[in-house]
C-alpha cells in the first residue's frame, strides 16, 4: 500500500500508530463478541425441557476460545505500540498516514462502491447500473483530477440515492422510474466524456466498453449458465428476455 | 513398482478421457488465456483470477469442466506474472517478485526474447513436476490419511492457518495470526456443526447458513485491489522485446539441474499449508544464490536466477494441490479459491475424496501446463500488447465480473453486501499490513476446526489428553507449540541460553 513521501522511520511511526488504533478496535471488538458468546450455552444448560451438550460440545467454546485469543493478541499488540511510540503520535499529523489525495480518491471509489451494490444493483437494470458505473470509474479516476472524482461519485450515488429512497421496499424493485434516472445520467457523462476526449483513445472506446461487459456478462449468466441476474424486470434486460423467448427462442425450436 | 504402473495407467486414462473430449480444449484454451493475461496485468492475481472463475463456474458447469477452467486459469496466471517483470520490472503477482530481480536486467541487455522463452519452459517444466509429484505423494498421503483423526485434523487446520500467517507476514508476526483469528472467528457465524445451534446471527436468516465461501474470497481478494488500483498509474518504460522467444536446447539442457532443484523446492514449499507460489519462488531463488558457483551475479541478469524463480513458483501448483486435496487444506491462496469450487460443489477434499476427481485434476494440470507452454512460446506478443491496458480500464471491468460472479453463487443481494463488507475490512487490514491470506483460510477451514476440535472432546469425554495420547496429534501440537515460540523473543532467548549451556 503506498505511502507517499515518508521515509522507512515514518512509515514504521505510521503502522505503530495504526497498530495502536487497530488494536483499541480488537479489542472492542472481542469482548463485544466475548459478550455475545456468553449468551450461548456453555454448561449444559436445558433450552424446551431437553438437555443440553457438556461443556466440551458446546456452541460456544470454540468461539470462546477464538475470541480471548484475539483479545490477548490484541493487547499485545496495543502494548507493542504503546512501547513503541505508537499511542504518543496517536493524534499527530503522521498519524494516519494518508495524504488528502488518497482520501479523496479512496472516498470516492467507496461511495461508488456502496452505491452500486446498495441502490442499484438490486432496483435498477444491471446493464444500466453497470454501464454507469463502468463509466464512472474509467472517467473519474483515469486522469487522476480531484474534479473528475467528484463528479464521478456523485454521477452514482444521485442515482443510487433516488433508487435506494424512492424504491426502498423489494416490493419496489421493478420500477423503472430509477431505471430511467440512471441512464440519464449514464447517457450525460456518456456525451460529456465525448466533448473533452480530444485524442484519448480509452475514451473514446469507453461508451463500447461500458454496453458490451454488462450486456455479454448478464446475457451469458442468464441465458447460457441459466442463473438468477440482478434487476430481472429492469428496463433493458426485461426486453431481452422477452424478445428471447417469444422472438429468438420460437424460430430456432422450430 | 505395481503401484506406479497402477497410478501411470489410472493418470494415462484420465489424460485420454481429458484430450479426447473436445469440451476440454473449449474451456482450456480461454481459461490458460484469461490466466496469463491476468497474471500479466499488474492489479490482478493468480488468486484472482481463480476466484473470479469460481464464481462464474464454480456451480453452472459439471466440476469436471469447472475444474479444467479453474485450473487452466491458475497455470496460466502463475506463468503470466513473469511478463510485467521481465519488460517492465513490474511483478504481475507476488508469486513472481523474485523474476523480476534477473529478468529486467535481462530485458535492458537485449535478451528479454531469451528470458522469456526459457521462462515459459522452466514454468512448463516446473508444473509437470509439481503434477508428478502430485501424482505420487496424494496417495501416499491418502494412506496415511487414513489413519488422521478428528485430533489430528484439528490441529492440522490450526497449524495450516498459523504457518500461513507466520510467513505471509508483511509486518509483525501475530498480524498474521490475528488475521487467521479473525478468519476462524468469521466462520463461527451461523449454526453450530454439531447442535445447530445459532451463533451471531443478529435475528437475520441469511447469516444462518453463515459467511458464504465465494462471496468472502471476492471481497478479500478483488475488492482490496479495485481500491487499491483505481489510481492514475504510467507504466514506466517497457523494455524492448528483442531475440527469439523459441528457447535454445542446449541452454535448457545446460540448466535442467537449477530447473530440476527449482521444480522440488516450489513443490516442497506449495505442500506446506497455507504458503503460496510468492513464498516458493523466493526460497528457491534464496537456495539457488547459496549454491550456484555465479552466485554473485544473481540480480544482475543472470539466467540461473531467472529459472530459479520461475521454475519453482509453478512447481508450487501442483505441491499447493497436496494438502488441499488429501486434507482439504488449501496449500496456497489460489487453492483456497478452489476450495470455495469444491464447497460449492459439495465435494468434500480429505480422505474421502473420488479418485477419479484427482486423476482429473492432474490429467488437468498437465494439459494446462501444455496449452500454457505453446501459447508462452508462440503468443507471447499478444501477451506484450495486453500489458499496456491501463489499470483504470480493467478495473472496472472486474468490479462488475465480481457482483454478478458473486450474485449467481445463490444468496442473491445479501451475498453482495457480504462481498462488500469483507472487501472494505480486507482492504484496511491490507493498509495496516495484516495479510488476507490467512484470513480466508481461517473462513474456509473455521467450520472443519469447530467441528473436529469439539468431536474430539466428545470421544474423549472432555479429556484434553486426546491432543496427545495419539502420536500424530503429538507431533502437530508440539509443531503448532513450536512455530508459536519460535517467534516470541522471549522464548528464543531462553532456546539460546539452553543452547549455551548445552554447548
Amino acid at each position: 500500500m503506498p505511502v507517499y513521501c515518508v521515509s522507512d522511520s515514518d512509515e514504521k511511526t505510521i503502522l505503530r500508530v495504526r497498530d495502536f488504533w487497530t488494536s483499541l478496535v480488537l479489542i472492542a471488538t472481542s469482548v463485544f463478541f466475548l459478550w455475545k458468546t456468553s449468551a450461548i450455552p456453555l454448561f449444559g444448560e436445558n433450552r424446551a425441557g431437553v438437555s443440553g451438550a457438556d461443556w466440551y460440545t458446546s456452541a460456544a467454546i470454540v468461539p470462546l476460545g477464538l475470541f480471548s485469543a484475539l483479545l490477548f493478541l490484541s493487547c499485545v499488540l496495543l502494548l507493542h505500540a504503546i512501547r513503541s511510540g505508537g499511542a504518543s503520535r496517536a493524534f499527530s499529523a503522521i498519524g494516519i498516514g494518508w495524504n488528502a489525495a488518497d482520501v479523496h480518491r479512496v472516498s470516492a471509489i467507496a461511495v461508488i462502491m456502496v452505491g452500486y451494490i446498495a441502490g442499484l444493483v438490486p432496483r435498477v437494470d444491471f446493464i444500466v447500473s453497470s454501464g454507469l458505473v463502468i463509466t464512472a470509474l474509467i472517467f473519474g479516476f483515469r486522469g487522476g483530477t480531484p474534479q473528475r472524482m467528484r463528479l464521478a461519485a456523485l454521477s452514482v450515488a444521485g442515482p443510487a440515492i433516488f433508487a435506494f429512497l424512492a424504491y426502498w421496499p423489494q416490493s419496489l424493485w421493478t420500477a423503472k422510474g430509477d431505471d430511467w434516472i440512471a441512464l440519464a445520467v449514464w447517457i450525460a457523462l456518456t456525451i460529456l466524456i465525448f466533448r473533452d476526449a480530444g485524442t484519448d483513445k480509452v475514451h473514446r472506446f469507453l461508451p463500447l466498453i461500458a454496453v458490451l461487459v454488462p450486456l455479454i456478462l448478464v446475457c451469458a449468466m442468464a441465458f447460457g449458465f441459466r442463473q438468477n441476474v440482478p434487476a430481472r424486470g429492469g428496463l433493458i434486460f426485461a426486453q431481452i428476455e422477452y424478445h428471447y423467448y417469444v422472438t429468438l427462442r420460437p424460430i430456432w425450436r422450430e | 513398482m505395481d503401484f506406479v504402473i497402477g497410478q501411470l495407467a489410472g493418470f494415462g486414462g484420465a489424460f485420454w478421457v481429458l484430450v479426447s473430449d473436445p469440451l476440454s480444449y473449449v474451456y482450456i484454451i480461454p481459461a490458460v488465456f484469461l490466466g496469463i493475461t491476468f497474471g500479466a496485468l499488474p492489479g490482478l492475481t493468480a488468486t484472482l483470477a481463480v476466484t473470479i472463475l469460481t464464481g462464474f463456474f464454480g456451480n453452472k458447469i459439471p466440476l469436471d469442466y469447472a475444474l479444467i477452467a479453474l485450473l487452466g486459469a491458475y497455470v496460466g496466471a502463475i506463468y503470466g506474472g513473469s511478463y510485467p517483470s521481465i519488460l517492465l520490472n513490474i511483478p504481475g503477482t507476488a508469486a513472481s517478485a523474485a523474476t523480476a530481480m534477473d529478468g529486467y536486467p535481462l530485458a535492458r541487455a537485449g535478451r528479454g526474447g531469451e528470458a522469456l522463452g526459457l521462462t515459459t519452459t522452466a514454468s512448463f517444466i516446473g508444473t509437470v513436476i509439481g503434477t508428478l509429484a502430485l501424482l505420487i505423494f496424494v496417495w501416499v498421503l491418502l494412506l496415511i490419511s487414513k489413519n488422521i483423526a478428528s485430533p489430528e485434523k484439528a490441529l492440522l487446520a490450526l497449524f495450516g492457518i498459523l504457518l500461513s500467517g507466520t510467513l505471509m507476514s508483511e509486518d509483525l508476526v501475530i498480524k498474521g495470526w490475528m488475521s487467521g483469528l479473525i478468519g476462524l472467528s468469521m466462520a463461527m457465524v451461523g449454526l453450530d456443526p454439531l447442535l445447530s445451534e445459532p451463533r451471531y446471527t443478529f435475528g437475520w436468516s441469511y447469516l444462518l447458513s453463515g459467511f458464504q465461501v465465494v462471496p468472502v474470497l471476492m471481497g478479500a481478494f478483488a475488492i482490496p485491489q479495485i481500491i487499491d488500483g483505481m489510481r492514475h498509474a504510467s507504466l514506466g518504460q517497457m523494455a524492448v522485446l528483442k531475440g527469439r522467444i523459441l528457447p535454445n536446447i542446449a541452454t535448457v539442457k545446460r540448466y535442467m539441474p537449477t530447473i530440476g532443484r527449482s521444480g522440488v523446492i516450489g513443490t516442497g514449499v506449495g505442500a506446506l499449508p497455507g504458503v503460496g507460489e510468492d513464498v516458493a519462488g523466493w526460497v528457491s531463488y534464496g537456495v539457488g544464490k547459496s549454491v550456484s558457483k555465479d552466485g554473485n551475479t544473481f540480480g544482475k541478469g543472470s539466467l540461473e536466477g531467472l529459472l530459479s524463480s520461475e521454475t519453482a513458483n509453478n512447481a508450487c501448483i501442483g505441491g499447493a494441490l497436496i494438502p488441499l486435496l488429501v486434507l482439504g487444506i488449501p496449500g496456497s491462496p489460489p487453492a483456497a479459491a478452489l476450495m470455495g469450487a469444491f464447497k460449492i460443489n459439495n465435494v468434500i477434499p480429505g480422505p474421502t475424496i473420488a479418485p477419479e476427481i484427482i486423476m482429473r485434476v492432474v490429467a488437468i494440470l498437465l494439459l494446462a501446463s501444455l496449452t500454457m507452454f505453446v501459447m508462452g512460446l508462440f503468443t507471447a506478443r499478444v501477451f506484450i500488447r495486453i500489458l499496456r491496458i491501463p489499470q483504470t480500464v480493467f478495473l472496472p471491468v472486474i468490479l462488475v465480473l465480481t457482483t454478478i460472479g458473486s450474485f449467481s453463487v445463490g444468496g442473491g443481494i445479501n451475498d453482495l453486501y457480504l462481498m462488500l463488507g469483507v472487501g472494505f475490512v480486507a482492504y484496511f487490514m491490507n493498509l495496516m499490513k495484516y495479510p488476507i491470506a490467512p484470513l480466508v483460510i481461517g473462513v474456509i477451514l473455521g467450520a472443519l476446526f469447530d467441528e473436529t476440535f469439539r468431536r474430539s472432546l466428545l470421544l474423549s469425554d472432555g479429556d484434553l489428553s486426546v491432543f496427545v495420547s495419539r502420536p500424530g496429534a503429538a507431533i502437530l501440537l508440539l509443531l503448532n507449540i513450536a512455530l508459536i515460540l519460535s517467534r516470541i523473543p522471549a522464548a528464543k532467548r531462553v532456546y539460546g541460553r539452553l543452547k549455551g549451556h548445552v554447548t
